[in-house]
């Protein structure tokens, strides 16, 4: 279980909200290809480790919270708004990225 | 014409109390108050005027606690958002609030979209512990502690009332009575009375 600290209502339970997936992915210009379009929807990594991602706190404040958490652990490294500049944590020399 | 007369979402409220009240004034170890009507309005702040409403409406805008004004309650729920729930239940209380915040932002008439459950008694903690995933203990949250959270998978507005507890819970009509069953069937093993709540709300 996790308990993600969300920047208006403060730390709830995962139950409160929804995966969303991954934060990272960006919107291609207009004039792109359309398979850009295609990596932009449908394309998706599947990181073992450190990933930023979106989570919607629907039964709560109904905002979208950024988070950085590591798929291995579990572990949340940061939480923000949908504005803020998260990255992932510097490794460490443990065995996990 | 036919004779319309407004019902509960919780349909009669007497044969409701005749149904589940088993034990008599005072003595259940959980009571749920079910208001008879709720006058409510939900507030949005326009673009930065979060803080200027809530001067002009004599609240606090901080987060996580309720604010008690002399017409209404101010429940936050999002950011910039208020549920605000009148004391007297006036008719028209939305419109003297609309009148007050003047184009600082918007305000929607709720009145007859949620309903009011009100949980007290000596187990009254631990049945609302037990439903949602809040802190509920007395160290994290005390009275006038208000927060919007899932209980029996119904959104729900929590609203401390004062710290023996006596909890309220606001929710949409339409599931007044999927979470009436969830909550009386969970009092059940604590022992559970029903009882009306008057409009007139006394604090």
């Amino acid at each position: 279980m996790h308990r993600i600290d969300c920047p208006w209502c403060g730390t709830r339970d995962e139950a409160e909200f929804q995966y969303q997936g991954d934060a990272t992915a960006t919107r291609p210009a207009p004039d792109a290809a359309e398979a850009d379009f295609f990596d932009y929807v449908y394309s998706r990594d599947n990181p073992k480790g450190w990933h930023i991602e979106w989570w919607h706190h629907v039964g709560g404040c109904r905002q979208w919270v950024k988070v950085v958490r590591n798929t291995m652990t579990h572990e949340i490294h940061a939480t923000g708004g949908p504005q803020s500049k998260l990255s992932v944590p510097k490794p460490s020399g443990s065995r996990l990225r | 014409m036919a004779d319309f007369k407004p019902l509960h979402p919780l349909g009669n409220l007497d044969e409701l109390v005749e149904k589940h009240s088993f034990f008599g004034p005072g003595s259940a170890a959980i009571t749920i108050g079910v208001r008879k009507s709720v006058e409510c309005a939900q507030l949005f702040a326009g673009n930065g005027n979060q803080a200027k409403i809530a001067k002009k409406l004599n609240f606090d805008s901080s987060t996580g606690k309720a604010t008690e004004t002399k017409g209404f309650t101010a429940l936050p729920i999002a950011p910039g958002q208020w549920i605000l729930i009148s004391k007297n239940s006036a008719p028209g209380f939305a419109d003297g609030v609309a009148k007050s915040i003047n184009g600082l932002g918007y305000l929607s008439q709720q009145s007859d979209s949620r309903i009011c459950l009100r949980v007290s008694g000596p187990k009254a903690r631990e049945l609302m512990s037990r439903g949602c995933r809040l802190d509920l203990h007395e160290s994290h949250s005390g009275a006038g502690f208000c927060a919007q959270t899932v209980m029996a998978q119904i959104g729900v507005i929590l609203h401390q009332l004062d710290d023996n507890p006596t909890y309220e819970l606001y929710l949409y009509a339409g599931f007044a009575r999927s979470f009436f069953h969830w909550l009386s069937h969970s009092a059940a093993q604590f022992g559970c009375d029903i009882e009306i709540i008057s409009n007139q709300i006394k604090r």
